[in-house]
């Protein structure tokens, strides 16, 4: 026991110090995280703070989980349609260009199809959680095109839910096109009850967990949570899946917003355990081979985020600096990309990925904030017909 | 004292709302000279403060303030510091309890009757705090307190009872 609780405490001092570190010169937490598991892991020289990965394969499932949930929680249709059929239309350009394009890189890659599959999502879809975090920091709530760069994010957010579902037989360990078959309908079968308590029952679940209690409250929606999710893991439909429909039913009951007051410090420690066990999984030593695949998704990105930002900012009429601020925010890339990462490590797919992801997530880390702060710089160097 | 008005959110027609997914919410407030002040309520209690001058996208200046900063920005800048004659402007929620200020004129449908007559607390689900009169304070006033024209009570309850309130009791 002793050994788990060193790994686990360890972990979390480590990833919080360095992602301290990371905070003072304004880079996203996220990444650290993951790069403290990369430092202290069993692949690199140096103090060793975790032997054995899986002591923390619970407790990072249990952070995935959570993320999920809350993403499902703060979900709502109210946004996606407040936005318009404009703001729905940059979220699908958006999207259409660095998915579309994110695929046509994996294939080119040549690692598999499957691959190309989860590479697409990794490199097309942007954090939420640095996002955010990029637009109230560098002082730009009040900036018009904030709203648009909000509402992309939404957009792919569920993008992401949906994405995650249609993986899951890409992913999944069927043997033969009978087995798929079955596991197919499983899922669906799943996923549509779920979704139809999310319709009809939300009232009554939450009804359920109510409590004026947060304690009685709390261990409710967790254990609902887990729950669900791991009889969805069970089903073949990933974890990921059915925490985010728990979060999604929990969204529309009265409870919700107190839950989402009480889901994030435990989303906060457990996510950071999961992108620290996400960090030992990598081998720094096969980084090495990805270095060239790394840098020209970067550029990738970088080029079809500016392209989405300038599409958008014109048919919103904005300026060209609005469309430099739109195209570098979006930019961040993190805990959505480590996701599908985790996923693809955990079905087998090819090894690169890990690597790959890992350092295409630090290298945007770094580059990404950098960029949307001088966002001027590549704003000025726009053609000035584009927007 | 001029007229009671309800206030029920930000009704006011100056001030838009719009909720900003992931962040919290967002009002624009137009101030006279074609500048706007945008304030972001952040979910986690954490506030931003924008102005944002005439035909400029780029706020031209900006301030961050903690729940507590904000609330005592918000009293000075409503006048409860500096004349707290004015009051009955003042309306604050906590955790969707409401206390509110509200004064009763000489034709409200309350002036001259007793709480319990009025049956207040059944009526309307308010409840009356405190009667100011004259300059005197009546922390918890007896059921058989008769209210006065001029008399300011000072009222709690739930925010979506206030106007039933208003309604019965002030008029």
């Amino acid at each position: 026991m002793g050994d788990e609780l060193v790994a686990l405490g360890g972990a979390l001092v480590a990833a919080g110090l360095l992602a301290r570190l990371g905070r003072r010169v304004g880079l996203p937490t996220i990444p650290f995280f993951m790069f403290a598991g990369i430092l202290f892991g069993p692949n690199t020289p140096g103090i060793e703070l975790v032997e054995h990965p899986e002591e923390l394969e619970l407790l990072a499932a249990v952070g995935l989980i959570m993320l999920l949930f809350h993403l499902g929680l703060e979900f709502s249709l109210g946004d996606l349609v407040s936005g318009g059929r404009r703001l729905l239309g940059a979220g699908a350009v958006y999207l259409a260009l660095n998915i579309g394009g994110g695929l046509l890189f994996g294939l080119a890659l040549g690692w598999g199809v499957a691959e190309a599959f989860v590479i697409a999502g990794a490199v097309g879809i942007s954090s939420s959680a640095i996002v955010t975090k990029l637009v109230t920091e560098l002082r730009r709530l009040a900036n018009p095109e904030t709203k648009l760069i909000l509402g992309i994010i939404v957009v792919e957010d569920i993008f992401l839910a949906l994405y995650l579902a249609a993986l899951q037989p890409i992913l999944g360990d069927a043997q033969g096109a009978g087995e798929a078959v079955a596991q197919f309908l499983t899922a669906a079968v799943f996923l549509v009850t779920l979704a139809s308590v999310a319709r009809w029952g939300a009232r009554t679940v939450g009804r359920l967990l109510a409590s004026p209690d947060d304690e009685l409250l709390t261990v409710g929606f967790v254990g609902l949570a887990v729950l669900v999710a791991g009889a969805a893991e069970k089903l073949g439909v990933s974890d990921a899946i059915g925490a985010f429909m728990v979060g999604l039913i929990l969204a529309e009951s009265p409870v919700a917003e107190r839950i989402d007051r009480l889901v994030l410090p435990l989303r906060d420690t457990f996510a950071a355990v999961f992108f620290f066990a996400f960090g030992l999984s990598i081998d720094p030593s096969a980084i090495g081979g990805v270095i060239g695949a790394v840098a020209a998704a970067v550029a990738l990105s970088f080029v079809l985020n500016v392209l989405a930002g300038v599409i958008a900012a014109r048919a919103h009429g904005f300026k060209r600096s609005a469309a430099a601020n739109i195209g570098l925010t979006i930019l961040g890339r993190g805990e959505f990309s480590l996701i599908l990462a985790s996923l693809a490590v955990a079905a087998g797919l090819d090894a690169r990925i890990g690597p790959f992801v890992a350092l295409y997530v630090l290298v945007l880390a770094v580059v990404g904030p950098l960029l949307a702060a001088h966002s001027r710089l590549v704003g000025d160097r726009l053609p000035k017909r584009w927007a | 004292m001029t007229t009671p008005t309800p206030r029920l959110g930000l009704s006011l027609a100056a001030v838009t709302e719009q909720s900003m997914p992931g962040i919290g919410h967002r009002f624009d407030l137009p101030a006279d000279d074609g500048a706007a002040v945008v304030v972001v309520l952040h979910h986690s209690g954490r506030r931003d403060l924008y102005v944002v001058a005439a035909g400029n996208d780029e706020p031209r200046a900006s301030v961050t303030l903690s729940d507590s900063q904000a609330r005592t920005l918000g009293a000075i800048l409503a006048g409860a510091y500096f004349k707290p004659a004015i009051a009955e402007e003042i309306e604050a929620v906590v955790g969707g309890l409401l206390i509110d200020w509200v004064t009763l004129r000489a034709d409200s449908p309350g002036a001259g009757q007793s709480i319990a007559a009025l049956a207040i607390r059944r009526r309307t689900g308010m409840t009356v705090a405190a009667i100011l009169r004259d300059h005197q304070a009546t922390v918890a006033p007896e059921p058989t307190e008769v209210l006065h024209p001029g008399d300011q009570l000072v009222i709690l309850g739930r925010r979506e009872d206030l106007a039933g309130f208003v309604h019965h009791v002030v008029g």
